[in-house]
């Protein structure tokens, strides 16, 4: 099969068309028509039928939605019905959101995050951020080519391919990796802005940071932090314009 | 801010766009993280420092945010290189709540504006659901070069709309001394709570949560001894 380099570029702007119809279903099958060429000449109307399906409603987190991609492209050249291609996708959606969103978006992430802020508080310099960005972006490379390859070499069974692979041990190791990375960093970051202001300052960040956190909670989610911060900046201002 | 020349304008606006892009669009390669944003701005305007202190904000608010499945969030990085042009070259302390403030308004437009496209795309697919249902690549083509380039110039608009609004704040917007330290502390404790709140709620009731509290208390006695 021809193109995997290009459908893995391509998987790098799978969100390209996101909307809420078909979410990512339109860019995951731009990134599938390089991986389908070799079926236009064999088969032109399984190509084309191909087409039509690697473009309908999908979603899932991108950083894993080649194995998505590799297994739907392996089930079309193995002639595999296409409604049955068609289940697999849907299928396929809720667990590699569930487990690209734990182990990326709720792990990974805040996990470097937390950890390139506590450097940078601890005095390392434009170093770490590079550090952050190549640190990062190797993870995703590699996972992106693991899932694209798992996909591929599995097809219907790509079911079996994830739950034994290494993606649901990482789970359930890079979620305390990140609880422990932003512990870390969150005092840092508080005494690097607040320890020149003086202690009184920090005594009342120390009561708006608890209100920060119980607002979303007493006043529902849709309280967001930006919304409590936006509150609070125009309490600030009106108080100072009343007592002027 | 007022008086930043023409080439570090569009250096800014090319930054801003590319930042914009790949926060969801391009890439993800995590350049729109705030500190990453907020430092290379910094290093635009001359002012790396101002750029960290307002990228680490920025930062904290970001923390707070799970982009799962069709969740609504702030664009943060725009934002930030927004709120860095208006920081660079005063005291953080006197300019961080002012720089920050903006750049949160700028944050929600931005939000605002990832909606309007997610919106603009279903649109473009709608138009051509024929070709679609057709199986015509060309069209997948089309349609995917087609939101690369509207979310291009959402970026690119964004980017231009905070560096004026950044421009009007630096010309016009003057804080006394009082206000313009408390508003710095209001909002890095907004922050704060931004990604303690979030961590707490990412965390639950298991182990993580353990994991959690660890943290915090090597980070304070870390605080303490430095």
């Amino acid at each position: 099969m021809t193109g995997v380099l290009h459908a893995l570029l391509r998987l790098f702007t799978v969100q390209g068309t996101w909307n809420y119809e078909r979410m990512l279903g339109v860019s995951l099958g731009y990134a599938a028509e390089p991986l389908l060429e070799d079926l236009k000449a064999a088969d032109p109307s399984r190509h084309s039928e191909a087409i039509v399906r690697s473009a309908e409603f999908f979603n899932c987190n991108p950083n894993l939605a080649g194995l998505a991609l590799g297994a739907t492209v392996r089930a079309e050249y193995d002639a595999v019905p296409g409604a049955q291609i068609a289940r697999l996708r849907t299928a396929l959606c809720s667990p590699l959101g569930a487990l690209g969103d734990q182990l990326f978006w709720a792990g990974l992430l805040p996990a470097l995050v937390g950890a390139a802020l506590a450097a940078l508080m601890l005095g390392g310099g434009w170093w770490v951020v590079v550090g952050f960005l190549v640190l990062y972006n190797t993870v995703r490379i590699w996972t992106a080519a693991w899932a694209l390859r798992t996909g591929l070499d599995s097809g219907m069974d790509v079911g079996a391919a994830i739950s034994g692979s290494w993606l649901p041990r990482a789970v359930a190791r890079v979620g305390p990796a990140a609880g422990f990375a932003v512990g870390v960093a969150v005092p840092l970051v508080a005494a690097w802005y607040l320890a020149p202001l003086g202690v009184g300052v920090s005594a009342g960040a120390l009561v708006l940071v608890t209100l920060g956190i119980a607002a979303p909670r007493w006043l529902g989610p849709r309280f967001t932090a930006v919304r409590f911060a936006l509150v609070a900046v125009m309490a600030t201002l009106l108080f100072h314009l009343a007592t002027r | 801010m007022s008086s930043l020349p023409l080439m570090t304008l569009v250096t800014l606006l090319v930054w801003g766009t590319l930042v914009g892009l790949d926060l969801v669009t391009v890439a993800q390669s995590m350049i729109a993280r705030p500190f990453v944003a907020g430092t290379v701005s910094g290093i635009l305007l001359g002012d790396p420092v101002a750029g960290l202190r307002v990228g680490v904000l920025f930062e904290l608010f970001a923390l707070d945010v799970l982009p799962v499945g069709a969740a609504r969030y702030p664009d943060y990085g725009p934002a930030t290189i927004a709120a860095v042009a208006v920081a660079a070259g005063s005291p953080w302390e006197l300019s961080l709540g002012l720089s920050g403030t903006i750049g949160l308004l700028v944050a929600v437009l931005g939000g605002w504006s990832l909606q309007l496209l997610r919106r603009m795309n279903a649109r473009a697919i709608q138009r051509r659901a024929a070709a679609l249902a057709a199986g015509e690549s060309s069209a997948i083509r089309l349609l995917q070069y087609g939101g690369v380039a509207r979310d291009a110039l959402r970026s690119a608009l964004l980017t231009a709309v905070g560096l004026a609004a950044a421009s009007l704040t630096a010309t016009f917007l003057h804080l006394d001394r009082p206000t313009a330290v408390t508003l710095t502390v209001v909002l890095v404790s907004c922050g704060l709570a931004a990604a303690l709140g979030g961590a707490i709620r990412s965390a639950g009731r298991g182990p993580r949560l353990v994991w959690l509290g660890a943290g915090l208390v090597l980070g304070l006695i870390l605080a303490i001894l430095r």
